[in-house]
């Protein structure tokens, strides 16, 4: 006993010597009689406390020293594997083909898409020499072509060059780009606007660059694809409303509102986001009636205007124009360069704070190159002589009207599209009268879920059959051609829209043609449309 | 009050000399000598101007005469604006034999074929980028509490900001019912740090973004919130864009390609791909560019960034894995956002870490379920923008073997910069381009156009065509674009009349022949399309190529040998300078743009890099001349000692030597 007490003497004082040691700087530290006072206080009122205190000291040391990203390695669904055994697993794992070869309507889907040889226009030739009637190209304003433009883009090329060799934070951004940016402002009349190099990529990066986790999106179930993708990527809470409806719209604003006091939420950024005129279907906003709306529910409103920028309005201002509505009650409109200017990009307008906001946080702005100054002068020029020339929108909406006209009586089709859209949907009407398309008057069953961004009541299969009807129009599309008119079949990737559109015919008319050629581009189609139609009824 | 400049957003900023200085050079220890031996050294400059031996016009008059075929190309025609910046003419005048057919403040003239070089990986060496290195701690110490600093400073700021100019602040908070669209905690950063140095971002410029760009001035009355244009102009050297062949252009082979085009084409090809967009003019450049990378078929996408961020989509889903480098660009981060697939990722350019993660993956299956993964896909970029560093590709494709995963490359950068063909990566390293699975690209940058491709087999892009979202949703590229990507990609890789018995095919690299198959055919090309003819012998393409390699390895070893931290591998185009401290960013931007020969850098911080290592970035071009790279190195020298940045080890050289034997250091093999 004494000999291992005498053993272990020489530990006994190193370990007094080393707490004394300890005790002496410990004390050393400025302030250190105060904890030890306290500590010592609370010892001794308490000595309970004292133990919880140890315990919760050791939690967090713990804590700290864990690994930060938790790897599905400490996980309770990680399996220990030894090295032969992974290198079996690794030998035995057969991944699928990276590409599955396409399916047979895909490929003839492919295989049918129109070439155009030479340049692209009212009447472009094809690559088999045929001269047609073009009704498939965004062209609305007839600027495609336009030797003023093209004049204009030469001189550009001589001064900038073509690419602009970098993004708009380095040295990307020239000054073209921000005559641009002024034009479209002051043409719409908002306080600043943003350019984006492709127009399919701005409103999906507009979106996430205001609506974060925990905000709210109040969405059309009818908006493009574009627009899903931007709501999908912000992964803030989004609530649905009826395809088009004002009175669906306000009971959804109305529940969210009630929602959020019952729960008393914080107070968070709201947006409804729809679209001007629906790429979809051709139906157009009410936009007094959503301006009034988010004014009453205190939100904010993202309007898409892609397809009605250009087409719509006196000059081509598109929806708030038409409406005489300010574009100032647009908190962010969004538009397309390409399809209302025949250029390339697309652009939000704002106020000054949301166009800055989105330098710095839009990300397609800011991750990727400034469109070359060209198709920004050609942009710029575009604007002026829609400025100038008032008599292109009013050509258009008559060559609109001359093809409605004609398609408005044909009745084994229907049209959802807005009588003053620019493109027109064309669907198989259905034998059953009940749902002619996917306008508002949907099914009246049990009003469903904002929820959900299903159009259709049953989760199930949509009321018309996509294959049938897209091998139908098809076939249209070629009876078309084959008379001279290029007509195209909505594309839409099936499986990755949220709803199933229902398959259509889209056609986008242009100021280029003469209302000759619309009527005699019409007639062809709609005799096309019986004809197919018939032989499957 | 607004007419109170800020002393921030003036032109020659106050750099504060170094506190850490150890070793003062006599020639300039204060900043206030500084500043007065730059505007020596100006006015020394215009003084040398005025003799008529360099800048001015007599340089540009004798060579006009010298020249026959274009000499209208050769002089600036600048509408009226003067440039006696040094910038606009060479240093020393053509001779007689020599011709130029560039404007030499877009491509500079460089005639000495001793500055070229070739930009390849040394075969049987392991590839490993330069080491990155550490600074001295008191670096990293400074570099922390400079951000404490200016935390601690915007934070009292907006304390007392919020109480004493409530107007100031509106827009940050909650107002009848609207919450902020951002709020004052969400913009803290922008608002409070990247607002101090905003003066060195988004400058407007104008005209061609070649060897030199001119810059629009402007200044700031209120401390960076609004900008002012001035109305003057600034010619500066330009080592920002990304114009790595220089084929930014105003005049030449392909700038005259395009007006052909926009004359015959217009601007617009009026829809999306699928909806009677495609012109004969996409089918020849996807077929063109499938050839360039020497892949099967390629698909062209109107915009870089939606290239990734549209296709990935298309390649991967649910249930299936995207293992990603941790620096990959946010477009691919987008991409594989929307698409649905989980997502690992690794430590930059590990090989050991992405084994150890393939192996991870690949035995444990899907999260839960354990279900094997149905396909697993590598992401990595040939060349990091941000890091110089290349993809560890030969190792990759040994992992590839083993592990099975399917290979993406984003070439975005490293297309048409790297290899002794110009491409890009697999070229380099050189690897049968057919072993990876999917290589994308951008046009933004080697060719000076825009938009991006994806290259793999014909099903795999037949695939994405229909359902990548390009396809039916995005506008089709137009045709100038295509044609300046067409002109550009034909002008490296030669033309085959067809007729003539390809004498000229000596000037063209060995063409690998399967790999990269030689000239292109004429046919290949649209038949209204100007050839010029040292675009058809492939002269003019190599010329950029060698151009560029030399430039990208002399200044990376240069800076290096001047005791720089700089990262990434020595071919790269793209070189980092670190400079770690957030305020030497502002003031190094400023210093260089302020010089006598003012160079246009780009400075990187947080959050595009780790906090600490905030950075100036060269982009390196073709268009430079020898010439340039010593103005820049003899510029990171003089800032390099003020601002105390050569902290990096190994040997150093004097400036001097360094200029004086470039063409050596650049032939020195890689050191271990």
């Amino acid at each position: 006993m004494s000999t291992t007490s005498s053993s272990l003497e020489p530990f006994f004082t190193l370990v007094s010597q080393s707490l004394q040691t300890i005790e002496t700087n410990f004390y050393k530290i400025p302030g250190s009689a105060v904890i030890a006072r306290y500590v010592r206080s609370s010892h001794r009122d308490d000595p309970g406390r004292t133990l919880l205190e140890v315990i919760l000291i050791i939690f967090a040391i713990r804590t700290l020293l864990q690994s930060r990203t938790k790897a599905e390695t400490s996980g309770k669904h990680f399996i220990k594997f030894s090295e032969q055994e992974i290198d079996d697993l690794v030998e035995e794992w057969v991944p699928e083909p990276l590409a599955q070869p396409l399916s047979p309507t895909d490929q003839a889907d492919l295989d049918a898409v129109p070439v155009i040889s030479g340049p692209t226009g009212p009447k472009p030739k094809l690559m088999n020499g045929k001269t047609v009637i073009n009704l498939a190209s965004y062209n609305f304003t007839a600027l495609s072509g336009n030797a003023e433009i093209k004049e204009r883009c030469v001189e550009t090329l001589r001064k900038y060059g073509l690419g602009s060799c970098g993004p708009p934070g380095f040295y990307g951004t020239q000054d073209v780009h921000i005559q641009l940016e002024q034009d479209i402002a002051d043409f719409l009349g908002t306080e600043g606007s943003i350019v984006y190099s492709q127009a399919f990529s701005t409103i999906s990066s507009v979106i996430p660059a205001f609506c974060k986790r925990g905000d709210i999106i109040v969405a059309d179930r009818g908006v493009n694809f574009a627009i899903q993708k931007g709501l999908q990527i912000s992964r803030c809470t989004v609530r649905w409303y009826d395809h088009n409806d004002m009175g669906s719209l306000e009971k959804v604003l109305e529940a969210v509102e009630k929602e959020r006091r019952k729960k008393k939420l914080p107070l968070t950024r709201r947006f409804i986001v729809t679209e001007g005129i629906f790429d979809h279907d051709g139906a157009m906003s009410d936009l007094p009636k959503l301006v009034e709306l988010k004014l009453k529910y205190k939100y904010r409103l993202i309007l898409d205007e892609s397809v009605s920028f250009g087409s719509v309005g006196r000059t081509g201002r598109g929806l708030t124009e038409l409406y005489n509505v300010p574009a100032s009650q647009v908190d962010m409109l969004v538009g397309s360069l390409a399809n209302g200017l025949t250029s390339c990009g697309g652009f939000c307008a704002g106020s000054h704070i949301v166009v800055k906001h989105q330098r710095i946080n839009g990300t397609s702005f800011v991750f990727s190159a400034a469109m070359p100054a060209m198709l920004a002068v050609a942009a710029s020029e575009g604007i002026n002589i829609l400025r100038s020339t008032p008599s292109i929108l009013s050509t258009l909406q008559e060559n609109v009207r001359a093809v409605r006209a004609i398609l408005d009586k044909v009745d084994c089709i229907s049209i959802p599209s807005h009588p003053a859209s620019a493109t027109i949907h064309i669907t198989v009407r259905t034998a059953t009268p009940s749902t002619p398309s996917l306008a508002p008057p949907t099914t009246p069953m049990s009003p469903h879920s904002p929820l959900s961004p299903r159009m259709q009541a049953s989760a199930g299969a949509p009321p018309f059959d996509i294959d049938a009807e897209e091998r139908a129009l098809q076939e249209i599309v070629e009876e078309a051609l084959a008379q001279g008119v290029l007509v195209t079949r909505a594309r839409r990737l099936r499986g990755q829209e949220l709803n199933q559109p229902r398959p259509s015919i889209r056609l986008a008319i242009s100021a280029a043609l003469p209302r000759r050629d619309c009527e005699k581009a019409a007639s062809v189609l709609k005799a096309a449309c019986v004809k197919v139609l018939a032989r499957r009824r | 009050m607004p007419s109170r400049p800020s002393p921030m957003a003036l032109q020659s900023s106050s750099p504060y000399p170094s506190i850490f200085k150890k070793k003062s050079t006599s020639t300039m220890p204060t900043a206030a000598s500084y500043l007065s031996a730059v505007s020596e050294a100006d006015a020394r400059a215009r003084a040398h101007g005025a003799n008529g031996s360099t800048p001015g016009s007599t340089p540009a008059l004798s060579l006009s005469s010298s020249v026959t075929s274009s000499s209208e190309d050769t002089v600036l025609d600048e509408s009226g604006l003067e440039f006696n910046d040094g910038l606009s003419y060479p240093r020393t005048p053509p001779t007689s034999e020599q011709v130029f057919t560039t404007v030499h403040s877009e491509f500079g003239h460089c005639a000495n074929e001793k500055y070229r070089y070739t930009s390849q990986h040394r075969a049987g060496t392991q590839y490993k980028s330069y080491p990155e290195q550490d600074p001295p701690y008191y670096i990293l110490l400074t570099t922390y509490l400079s951000y404490l600093l200016v935390i601690c400073l915007g934070h009292i700021r907006d304390f007392f900001g919020k109480r004493l100019r409530p107007s100031h602040y509106k827009h940050l908070v909650s107002q009848n019912g609207y919450a902020a669209l951002n709020s004052d905690f969400d913009s803290f950063y922008t608002r409070r740090l990247k607002t101090r140095i905003d003066d060195c971002f988004s400058h407007p410029v104008t005209g061609v973004p070649g060897r030199t760009i001119v810059m629009l001035d402007r200044y700031s009355p209120d401390y960076n919130v609004t900008m002012v244009p001035t109305g003057t102009r600034t010619r500066g050297l330009n080592v920002s864009s990304y114009n790595y062949l220089g084929f930014a252009e105003a005049k030449g082979p392909c700038a005259d390609a395009v007006e052909s085009s926009v004359n015959r084409y217009g601007v617009s090809a009026c829809g999306s791909r699928l909806e009677g967009g495609t012109l004969d003019l996409h089918q020849q450049a996807e077929a063109l560019v499938a050839r360039f990378v020497g892949q099967e078929d390629a698909l062209i996408s109107s915009m870089g960034f939606a290239t990734n961020s549209t296709i990935i989509p298309a390649l991967v889903s649910k249930g299936c894995l995207v293992i990603s480098d941790e620096l990959n660009h946010a477009s691919i981060r987008f991409g594989v956002r929307l698409s649905g697939a989980n997502v690992r990722m690794f430590k930059h350019n590990d090989m050991n870490a992405l084994e150890e993660l393939l192996r991870e993956v690949v035995s444990q299956g899907q999260p839960k379920t354990h279900r094997p993964w149905k396909k697993i896909l590598v992401i990595v970029e040939g060349l990091f923008s941000m890091e110089g560093t290349l993809a560890n590709l030969p190792i990759i494709m040994d992992l590839k073997k083993k592990y099975k995963f399917y290979l993406f490359v984003d070439e975005a950068h490293s297309i048409g910069a790297l290899g002794p063909h110009g491409r890009g990566v697999a070229d380099y390293f050189g690897i049968n381009p057919r072993h990876i699975d999917i290589l994308m690209g951008t046009f933004t940058k080697s060719f000076g156009a825009a938009g991006g491709y994806i290259s793999g087999n014909k099903v795999l892009v037949d695939r994405l065509r229909v359902h990548g979202h390009t396809g039916p949703y995005a506008e089709a590229m137009s045709p100038p674009v295509l044609t300046q990507v067409i002109a550009s990609m034909a002008s490296i890789m030669g033309i085959s009349s067809g007729l003539e018995k390809d004498k000229l095919n000596a000037l063209v690299l060995p063409a690998k022949s399967e790999e990269y198959p030689g000239l292109v055919p004429v046919s290949a090309l649209p038949s209204w399309m100007p050839v010029a003819p040292t675009m058809a012998d492939g002269s003019d393409g190599l010329m950029r190529l060698r151009r560029l390699a030399f430039n990208a390895r002399y200044l990376n070893r240069g800076l290096r040998k001047l005791g720089f931290i700089t990262y990434g591998c020595d071919d790269s185009p793209v070189i980092p300078l670190l400079l770690f401290n957030p305020g030497k960013m502002a003031v190094f931007s400023r210093m260089m743009r302020t010089r006598a020969v003012p160079i246009v850098v780009v400075v990187v911080a947080y959050p595009a890099t780790p906090l600490v290592t905030s950075r100036v970035r060269f982009c390196l071009s073709a268009a430079h001349t020898k010439e340039d790279i010593d103005t820049v190195l003899i510029a990171c020298d003089e800032i390099g000692d003020l601002l105390d940045l050569k902290q990096g080890q190994g040997e150093r050289w004097p400036l001097k030597e360094i200029i004086n034997r470039a063409v050596e250091l650049v032939a020195m093999p890689e050191t271990d």
